[in-house]
């Protein structure tokens, strides 16, 4: 038996709309063990939020339906599973932090209670033990206990976001979710809630799923990275080879796009044209109308997951040997 | 003669609000350049856009001195305005919320030319919007199109192409990539460097991401609470940077390497109210090296190499110097 946690397998998630199919989450398969955490990157519309809501089973239905798949957490289908039973796991064993501090938090109740709300629920409490838990996540979270009293708008971004945190963390959950949890702060503020995540994931054992754009977010906090692109994972690696030596053509195109910090470079080298309509995707691989080293036979066959190192891999025809992809820097 | 083409003498703006004056700018002297860039960079609530705004007149100034081209711009009448904005335009962070969704890309593009009456001629005008959409890249076919219809990216590729209508020489760029997404941000970067060579435009670059600035910026000014904590070129500041905050701040970013890591300075706390702000160095409060001299006298500006300024009482002691 793997401590294997958690399993997707071949996700499919659309969105059924008068002006089309919209087709966010297209095959995905991604495992993830107890205390690891995995970096899901991509641009807006790539499908990353898509994946983490199917995962708590929250997309919004109509007009989204997971199509196909399974999500395995600790050998149970969360897709069998009733609307009861998934109620208990949310907020419990998986819980999520979300993008917007500012309108992720309830601004008619102090945030004690809201702290205190989910802990109720789930825990064998009663409400002033509840109370007192929050007041220790609060602490845990490097906010005084004493305004537990305090509503959201009498906070700052960064504490509206330990918060959050608090929230989320509040039943020490065995996943967490964390939806781009550090995009709208300033980054002295970014480095301190990156800093407070880091310890207490070691300190609960906590896997973690943290969705970002940002690969210098990945860099500091990740241990296995998934590139996803159009709703499919086009590069899944552990951190050091990732960084190391990205493989895809859409993993070099980021990393070339980002101006860097250590080097002086006269002029960015960023991916030509724009993501793809997700009701319009091209067929072949998905990516083929803006990758440089492109062949006919891009557009025609869709590319196989293929195995290029120890826990490292691509989905492109190149590494399957389909397309010589002349030029791409390959060590 | 020198060939700044703007000039801020301790340029401030104070906002009244309920709960006592609100320190937007607050002091704050620099040069740009005539064809080169000043980034000004700094977290949320420092001022760096309120200062764009305070120079292109788009907010009044509560007192110090705007000096653009060699004429002294900081009160200007209704006529002096209008001639202003020919010479001066901004580029708004938000490309979703600056577009008028009611106009189509070509209304957006030639409402400047109208109301600055270049010309009435209805052929010549649309030929002009033509020119300005090919010069930002934006095909032809998106003439007739809304700004609904379009991404975040070409959105702003619009905000740039209106901004170059009137062929100013100065703009003002707040946050204009903030909204983007990587590849996009990269592509937009390029068009506004290619811009910049092709017409001699001199940017004033206002952004919180410190990698972009070093990339497109020649000089940057580093903000605190609506003062001015460090100003050196580009290179220099990134490679030597000297005043606590800087330094806490370039330590502070999340670097995409895993070889380069650097050594982080946490700092603690948060920004605290710009609104009737303490005596002495705005930064105290949250510096590890304050003393009582910091909490007590406000810093002087002290040039430690050439074009490498910084505002702060231990600069010597803390660097070695």
């Amino acid at each position: 038996m793997s401590n294997e946690f958690l399993s997707i397998e071949d996700l499919h998630i659309h969105y059924i709309t008068q002006e089309g199919t919209v087709k966010a989450v297209n095959g995905i398969d991604l495992k993830l063990n107890k205390g690891e955490t995995l970096g899901l990157v991509g641009e807006t519309g790539a499908g990353k939020t898509t994946t983490a809501l199917g995962i708590l089973r929250l997309i919004p239905n109509p007009p989204g339906k997971i199509m196909d798949g399974k999500i395995i957490l600790e050998g149970r289908n969360l897709l069998e599973l009733s609307e009861e039973e998934m109620r208990k796991i949310r907020g419990k064993k998986v819980s999520m932090i979300f993008q917007d501090p500012m309108t992720s938090l309830n601004p008619v109740m102090t945030v004690g209670e809201q702290i205190a709300e989910v802990i109720e629920i789930h825990e064998d409490v009663n409400k002033e033990e509840a109370k007192e838990k929050a007041k220790e996540m609060l602490e845990l979270v490097g906010i005084s206990g004493g305004r537990a009293g305090d509503y959201p708008h009498q906070f700052s971004g960064g504490m509206k976001q330990r918060v959050v945190i608090a929230i989320a963390l509040a039943c020490s959950p065995e996943l967490l979710i964390a939806d781009e949890p550090t995009t709208a702060l300033d980054v002295t503020i970014q480095a301190q809630v990156l800093d407070l995540m880091q310890g207490l994931k070691k300190e609960f054992n906590t896997a973690m799923i943290l969705i970002t754009h940002d690969l210098g977010v990945v860099a500091e906090a990740c241990d296995k990275v998934a590139i996803i692109y159009a709703g499919e994972i086009v590069e899944y690696a552990d951190i050091e080879s990732l960084f190391a030596s990205p493989k895809h053509p859409y993993t070099q195109g980021l990393f070339a796009s980002i101006p860097s910090l250590d080097e002086d470079v006269e002029r960015l080298n960023p991916i030509k044209g724009l993501m793809p309509e997700p009701t319009d995707l091209p067929s072949g691989c998905r990516f083929h109308p803006r990758c440089p080293y492109a062949e006919a036979k891009c557009s025609e066959m869709d590319p196989k997951s293929v195995e290029v190192g120890a826990e490292h891999r691509v989905k492109c025809l190149i590494y399957s040997g389909e397309v010589s992809g002349k030029g791409i820097e390959n060590e | 003669m020198s060939n700044n083409i703007l000039e801020v003498k301790n340029l401030k703006k104070h906002f009244d609000t309920p709960k006592g004056t609100l320190h937007a700018v607050d002091g704050v002297d620099f040069t740009i350049e005539a064809g080169k860039t000043l980034g000004v960079v700094g977290e949320s609530g420092c001022g760096k856009s309120t200062l764009g705004r305070v120079i292109l007149h788009l907010l009044d100034s509560t007192s110090g001195e705007i000096i653009y081209d060699g004429e002294n711009i900081t009160k200007v009448d209704k006529k002096q305005f209008i001639d202003l904005r020919k010479e001066m335009q901004i580029i708004f962070q938000d490309p979703f919320s600056s577009l008028d969704p009611r106009m189509t890309v070509s209304e957006i593009i030639k409402e400047p030319l109208v109301i600055h009456g270049v010309t009435k001629d209805k052929n010549e005008l649309d030929k002009r919007v033509s020119e300005l959409m090919s010069t930002v890249g934006l095909v032809d076919r998106l003439v007739n199109a809304y700004p609904h219809e379009l991404d975040g990216g070409r959105r702003q590729r619009i905000g740039i192409a209106r901004a170059l209508a009137l062929n100013p020489k100065f703009i003002v760029a707040d946050e204009p990539v903030s909204a983007l997404d990587v590849s996009i941000q990269a592509q937009v970067l390029n068009l506004m460097q290619d811009l910049q060579q092709e017409f001699g435009l001199t940017y004033m670059f206002i952004t919180h991401d410190l990698s972009v600035v070093k990339h497109i910026s020649d000089e940057i000014l580093v903000m605190y609470l609506g003062k001015m904590v460090e100003k050196a070129p580009a290179k220099e500041l990134f490679a030597n940077p000297l005043h606590p905050y800087t330094k806490a701040l370039l330590s502070a970013i999340p670097t995409p390497s895993l070889t380069k890591k650097r050594e982080r300075i946490l700092l603690k706390g948060e920004i605290v109210s710009p609104i009737e702000p303490k005596p002495g160095c705005r930064f105290a409060p949250r510096c590890p090296y304050a003393e009582e001299l910091c909490r007590t006298t406000e810093p002087e500006i002290e040039e430690v190499s050439l074009g490498h300024e910084i505002v702060c009482h231990f600069v010597k002691e803390i660097n070695k110097l």
